[in-house]
């Protein structure tokens, strides 16, 4: 911890943490400064429908520095409140806020209670993603989530991905491996690229942070596997504690303002800021376990030839990988325990691999100054042997009020994540690989005293994340505003990856150390200016600029050969070799919004966004981004009977881009070596009129609040069409230039419709139900390839006109049921490799004594995938697992038995990789939570005003299309998540957590 | 009274939007003097390609671009035609399944195509630009037509077709001719070995060509000593390095083996050491690296021809040339002179003289020296070819001709003889619309 402490001086500066420690103490003792006062202020917070308590409530008094949250049960107390008059106000998300006036006397208690009214419908809520400034939710003309994490939130979520997995109808948040750390692939509404990243972008509190994945830890040169084959994602960097809520718009008409780089969408984290009033600290423990599901065929279906007391003959359900793998160890007394496999070694090794966590924050202020300071830390087990993270995360989030036209933010949070791992996925260097292919492995040797030495590399990874920006928001007068925000991230990634001396598969050792730095540096300029028009219009100007500089560099050591075991650099190596990169691209634009209110319940907004890009060739120019966008309050209208609740009709047409990479322009050729001698070699053919791919979408929606505020409906309809896509058109070969190179040429259309429900079934004080699902369902299709050749971006995915994008094509079998060998059908298409059909489902039970069970699954349908790790053990003749049932049948009932469609993707006389394409429909269980406040007899026992405590499992339950016998459709490729096609390859599939927490608030 | 509000609040908008236009004005300057002309250093742009202190390098990526080129179809026919058996590996440095049935299939081959066609036209491309830019030395200009001269027949020994610079499909004759050019000048403007490889790079064109009496010609200022390597390095990655050799290493892959060969008892090794030294192999007790259909897990004994992966691959040799000699004579009859010539260079190697009471047994004789001579230099599938397409006498050992079953002989169930023109040249090239091998 010392040592983490000290590394984060390092990053930030000696001088930079002094004024923070500074700042700190002052905002600590801020509020301590107050004098004693002599009123006092309780009361009870309540559901004004249910009768029920309402927890974390803001209860403060206007215009002063007192407040408090109000505890579980719903009572709040502020003490030392001076004789006069105050406006109490009580303010959560989710319910609309209420007031009171009170008058405290000298020495006196004044009682006041609230009944608080949940809003389904927020319409008068802030939203701040995708507007021009902030705006009001019945203003907004696109389909915005929101996920307000007091609100919806009950267990404690191991990181980012997790929080926002089955949350958003629309959004598909997949993690590719078990590795520790590994992030996740988030797609909102699936591709509307089908050569540029799909990742959305990600802002927090304002600042553009990177939004692809951290590099992989793999040496420069040589096979690019020799690795665990995965990758961080700079979302986890953030803790969810420290979240307040985090906004989603998912398309290009949401996102125009964004320009280059939104078309994917935009999700926006905002973290917790201190409320007025004394002190809160929040403490948290967590506790808990991960554990894989089986992930092979049942060992009873095992072939007669199999020997069921060996090694792999005992375990196909986890493909022979268990004595690796925390929590399926073997235990002593199984039969198929072999020599030198380890046992019983521990009582987190054999239930799982063990999580903690340990978090504290404090907020609180006063009317100049608020804040939220927060830290945390987490040791976690991966559940493959080598594996750990062990990760700091700092946050100090100030806000200062000096002047009534003046406010300052500045938030800042520092990361650092060490991260150690095992060689995994498609890697002869691996324990995964040469686990999964037995005896056919690159040892020919499955037993374990053969596998186990692949745990000597050490893949070790430190990864420091700096995320700070300070928002300055002056406003000379009441209906003018200007904002001006610097944002930096920063993260260095420190990569080490050593085969040691006397490496099974490296003997003389193999070490490449790698420095990453990337970092993103953001500014931006919004002026907003509330004009109010004759008639009663009200409008609304906003207009700004904003330039994103991105730069990555990567400095990298590479060594082997080395003369003695011990623990080497990369100079004590016989052959050394170094390696620079170094990228940076600018985009930079301006913008421009106007809004048009009439009468408080019809909204007119349009805006433009000009950017230019230094990925664009020399001829391209600039790219202008269009919207428009309304929406109609008309549960405003006096037609409108009130008890019918509340709607918002809404539709929004816009446009927003993607830039090509860095290179994409230029005509280049590659310096490489031969033999210590400069070469050169053709690299890109270079396209000097390259632009961005432009996304255009009409979205329209309704969104409603029924049946007594009961029944939350959000439904939208979109269309997209990405126009001038950027496609990989092929070069012919023999023109020299055998790279693709992208050009403006394609077209590809998406569309769809997405559903939002929450019913509150039961409300009572006692006991209430609520129950939920989203859906979403869409398809995709390339509409022209614009006289290129169709194309492959891997993995059997295809970009082919009048398909998906991409769509999964391979030969196929014609006769899979026949008993006869197979007949191939050339070229294939299968389907969509992204799902098609999401769908959510939520249940949330309270429970007596404010209790409470909830319950989250997910399932995705559509898609189909390669399962590469069973097309390159069948092609070697491996006996895969996964054909165990196979080869029963083949053994015991002759070949003859088996279908054609047995025979193509067992039987290695057929063998074509093609035969691994499956299906990969699954529906898991995200989590199941139960949550209980503790009696506040215990919580002041420890001298808390609360306590509460949280049992939570999480991809605990899982099904999957039976003709996907082994891994799991979440598994990924080499690549981790950073890639454009799904594809499975020998990785072991991400766990389930069971997770214990522990609140404390004081 | 309306009137003069209203007036009011226009005067109040048109202040503020004043006081506005200020901030858009400055924010305008700020935006504009973003420097979004961003150049990135590492890949180098074309037009630094035309300076006379770039011409070693075009030269050397010249050469970069054969060597690449020789390592995947060298590897890939040695698979097909026998001169190695594959043990298991099916992926990076494997031999895929298709291919260890001797299937070259146009799907399977796109790598194959792309360097060698790469090879070829950043030969020409690169000639092109330093004399457009004019040579910094002739030596250098004579080394980047040497280096094209080898690619261009690298792909007339081993393509069915020929394609250039995105035509339509032609005859493989086009390579030949065209690699004949390249040494032509390589041989006028280059000097010494240089020079030499040239005239014997030549030889071998013209004797694919069925011009024996100018490959005779060009082989017989020749001696037997000379040897023109295409270097290879251990160092600098795949690329560079022995792709044969590295691909039969113990780490990573053992993806090939002298077992099920007809090397296997006649060459040198620790079964037989009086075997021939110019097709050693090492026998192990190991397995390759996974398995295949016809043997299961397959003994791994490597080639030791190519001791590591920095070895060099000899693309002309003296003892080709007395090959050439030898095949001449077998053309025009005399058979006893023929093999006079291979017995010539038996005698050198120290191993048994070759037997031969006829013209055929001759031929096999040739065949079989040829084999071993120019073993896994990527010249075997090509001269199955000519032999095939000229029906010559003579015979081929029965572990280099297909069986017809994973399961006997050479566990060929056919065997290609050239490379087909590529899928991804067919899909792009919109002047590729017959045949492609």
């Amino acid at each position: 911890m010392v040592n983490r402490m000290l590394e984060s001086v390092r990053f930030f500066g000696s001088g930079a943490v002094a004024a923070g420690a500074a700042i700190l103490v002052f905002a600590l003792a801020a509020p301590a400064a107050l004098h004693a006062q002599d009123g006092t202020v309780t009361g009870l917070v309540t559901d004004a429908a249910s009768q029920r308590p309402v927890g974390s409530v803001q209860v403060y008094l206007e215009g002063t520095a007192l407040g408090t949250l109000s505890r579980d049960n719903g009572r709040f107390i502020i003490l030392n409140v001076p004789a006069g008059e105050y406006t109490i106000r009580a303010e959560r998300i989710g319910f609309a806020t209420a007031e009171a006036q009170i008058t405290v006397g000298a020495g006196t208690t004044v009682q006041q209670d609230f009944a608080m009214s949940a809003q389904a419908l927020g319409l008068d809520e802030i939203v701040v993603t995708g507007t021009a400034g902030a705006a009001r939710r019945r203003e907004v003309g696109n389909s915005i989530s929101q996920l307000n994490i007091e609100e919806e939130v009950v267990g404690p979520p191991q990181n980012v991905d997790a929080l926002l997995q089955a949350r958003v109808p629309g959004m598909s948040v997949t993690q590719s491996s078990a590795s520790s750390g590994g992030g996740a692939m988030i797609r909102l509404r699936g591709n509307v690229s089908m050569t540029q990243s799909n990742q959305p972008l990600i802002y927090v509190d304002g600042v553009r942070v990177r939004s692809e994945g951290f590099a992989k830890n793999v040496p420069p040169i040589g096979y690019s596997g020799r690795s665990n084959n995965d990758v961080s994602s700079p979302l986890n960097s953030i803790s969810p504690q420290d979240i307040e809520r985090v906004e989603v718009i998912k398309g290009a008409a949401a996102t125009t303002l964004y320009g280059t780089e939104a078309s994917a969408g935009v999700i926006q984290i905002f973290t917790k800021r201190g409320s007025v009033g004394q002190a809160t600290w929040t403490g948290q423990i967590n506790q808990g376990v991960a554990r894989n599901l089986p992930f092979g065929p049942d060992p009873s279906i095992r072939p007669p030839s199999e020997n069921p007391t060996s090694l792999s003959g005992g375990r196909s359900d986890f493909i022979f990988i268990n004595p690796w793998l925390r929590g399926h160890k073997p235990g002593c007394d199984e039969s198929f325990v072999v020599e030198g496999q380890p046992c019983d070694s521990g009582l987190f090794s054999d239930i799982g691999a063990h999580q903690q966590n340990y978090a504290l924050s404090v907020g609180g202020g006063a009317e100049t100054v608020r804040y939220f300071v927060s830290g945390s830390y987490e040791s976690d087990d991966g559940v493959l042997a080598n594996d750990h993270e062990g990760k700091l995360v700092l946050r100090g989030n100030f806000t200062f009020s000096p002047r009534e036209d003046l406010q300052l933010q500045w938030n800042t949070s520092y990361t650092n994540d060490q991260l150690t791992h095992t060689a995994a996925g498609n890697n002869a260097h691996g324990l995964t690989l040469n686990t999964f292919r037995r005896d056919r492995n690159y040892l020919n040797d499955e037993s374990f005293n053969a596998i186990n030495p692949f745990l000597d590399q050490e893949i070790t990874t430190q990864l420091d994340h700096l995320i700070t920006g300070m928002t300055a928001t002056y406003s000379p007068m009441a209906n003018f505003t200007n904002r001006l925000s610097v944002g930096y991230d920063l993260a260095q990634q420190d990569n080490r990856n050593l085969r040691p001396f006397g490496f099974i598969r490296a003997p003389t050792g193999i070490l490449a150390t790698s420095r990453y730095e990337f970092n993103t540096l953001t500014f931006d300029y919004l002026g907003s200016v509330d004009v109010e028009l004759p008639s009663g219009i009200r409008s609304a100007l906003s207009f700004g600029g904003q330039s994103v500089t991105e730069r990555v560099e990567v400095t990298t050591a590479y060594g082997d050969n080395f003369p003695g075991p011990g623990d080497p650099d990369v100079d004590n190596a016989g052959n050394t070799l170094g390696f620079e990169d170094r990228t940076r691209v600018v985009n930079a634009g301006l913008f421009a919004e106007g809004r048009l209110d009439f009468s408080n319940k019809y909204f007119v907004t349009v805006g433009v966004r000009v950017d230019g890009n230094s990925a664009f060739g020399a001829d391209f120019g600039l790219q202008a981004y269009p919207k428009v966008s309304g929406s109609y309050i008309i549960s405003d209208e006096d037609f409108w009977d009130e008890n019918w609740g509340s709607m918002k009709l809404r539709a929004a047409w816009g446009q927003a881009g993607r830039a090509p990479g860095a290179f994409d322009a230029v005509r280049t050729f590659s310096a490489a070596g031969w033999g210590g001698v400069p070469a050169f070699l053709p690299a890109n053919v270079g396209n000097a009129a390259i632009g961005p791919e432009t996304t255009t979408e009409l979205e329209a929606g309704f969104e409603a609040s029924l049946v007594d505020d009961r029944l939350a409906l959000d439904f939208t309809y979109f269309t997209q069409n990405t126009a001038e896509a950027l496609f990989s058109v092929r070069q012919i070969p023999s023109l020299g230039f055998t790279s693709s190179q992208l050009a403006n040429v394609g077209e590809l259309a998406n569309s769809g419709f997405e559903l939002g429900l929450n019913y509150s079934v039961i409300r009572g004080q006692s006991w209430n139900l609520d129950l939920g699902g989203t859906l979403s369902l869409h398809d995709s299709e390339i509409l022209d390839l614009g006289g290129a050749p169709e194309f492959s971006i891997g993995g059997f995915g295809w970009v082919i006109e009048g398909h998906p994008a991409p769509v999964i094509r391979a030969d196929r079998v014609a006769n899979p049921d026949a008993h006869a060998d197979p007949i191939i059908v050339q070229d294939s298409t299968f389907g969509p490799n992204q799902p098609t059909t999401i769908a959510g489902m939520n249940i949330t039970l309270g429970l007596p004594h404010a209790m409470t069970i909830s319950a989250r699954g997910e399932y995705q349908g559509g898609a189909w995938m390669s399962n590469g790790a069973q097309a390159a053990a069948t092609r070697r003749s491996v006996k895969w697992a996964g054909c165990f049932e196979a080869y029963n049948t083949w053994e015991t009932q002759g070949y003859a038995a088996l279908t054609a469609e047995e025979r193509a993707r067992c039987d290695v006389a057929h063998y074509q990789s093609d035969f691994s394409i499956q299906p990969a429909d699954f529906f898991k269980i995200r989590e199941l939570s139960f949550q209980a406040p503790l009696p506040d007899s215990w919580a002041e026992m420890a001298q808390a005003s609360r306590a509460s405590v949280t049992f939570s499992g999480r991809n605990f339950f899982r099904w999957v299309d039976p003709r996907m016998r082994t891994l799991d459709p979440e598994v990924g490729g080499n690549v981790g998540y950073n890639t454009r096609v799904r594809r499975m390859l020998e990785h072991v599939p991400p766990p389930a957590f069971y997770t214990f927490s522990l609140q404390l608030v004081f | 009274m309306m009137n003069t509000t209203t007036k009011a609040a226009r005067m109040r908008a048109a202040d503020l939007i004043g006081k506005a236009a200020l901030l858009p004005a400055a924010l305008i300057a700020l935006v504009s003097a973003c420097d979004i002309d961003v150049v990135n250093p590492g890949r180098v742009q074309e037009e630094f390609l035309f300076e006379l202190a770039a011409q070693e390098a075009i030269v050397a990526g010249i050469g970069r671009a054969m060597g690449e080129a020789q390592n995947w179809v060298g590897y890939t026919s040695a698979a097909i035609s026998r001169e190695l058996h594959p043990s298991g590996s099916t992926g990076s440095f494997g031999i895929q399944v298709e291919w260890q049935n001797g299937e070259l299939d146009y799907e399977t081959v796109n790598t194959h195509w792309n360097v060698s066609q790469r090879a070829r036209w950043w030969g020409d491309d690169g000639v092109a630009k330093i004399m457009e830019t004019g040579a910094s030395e002739q030596a250098l200009l004579a080394e980047a037509y040497l280096w094209t001269g080898y690619a261009y027949r690298l792909l007339g020994e081993n393509f069915c077709l020929s394609v250039i610079d995105g035509e339509g499909a032609g005859d493989r004759s086009l390579y030949y001719d065209r690699a004949i050019a390249r040494f032509d000048q390589a041989a006028s403007l280059g000097s010494g070995d240089l020079a030499m490889a040239a005239v014997a790079g030549r030889a071998s064109v013209k004797a694919f060509m069925g011009d024996w009496a100018g490959a005779v010609s060009d082989a017989s200022g020749i001696p037997d000593g000379f040897t023109w390597h295409l270097p290879y390095w251990d160092t600098y990655g795949d690329a560079t390095r022995n792709r044969i050799q590295f691909a039969s290493q113990a780490e990573p892959y053992k993806a090939h083996t002298q077992r099920y060969t007809k090397y296997e008892d006649y060459a040198m090794s620790e079964n037989n050491p009086d075997g021939d030294p110019r097709v050693p192999y090492r026998v192990t007790d190991e397995t390759g690296d996974a398995a295949v259909q016809c043997c299961g897990q397959v003994p791994w004994w490597p080639q030791t021809k190519y001791p590591d992966a920095g070895a060099d691959i000899p693309l002309s040799k003296g003892t080709e040339m007395r090959l050439i000699e030898a095949e001449a004579m077998l053309q025009s009859g005399d058979w006893q002179g023929a093999l006079a010539r291979i017995n010539a260079l038996r005698s050198g190697a120290g191993v048994d003289m070759a037997m031969a009471s006829s013209a055929a047994e001759a031929w096999t004789a040739l065949k079989r020296e040829r084999g071993i001579e120019l073993w896994l230099e990527g010249r075997r599938l090509g001269d199955f070819y000519r032999w095939n397409r000229d029906n010559t006498p003579g015979d081929r050992h029965p572990l280099e001709v297909p069986s017809g079953s994973q399961n006997e002989g050479s566990h060929l169930i056919q065997q290609d003889l050239c490379f087909p023109i590529s899928r991804g040249e067919v899909d792009t090239n919109p002047n590729i619309n017959g045949p492609t091998g």
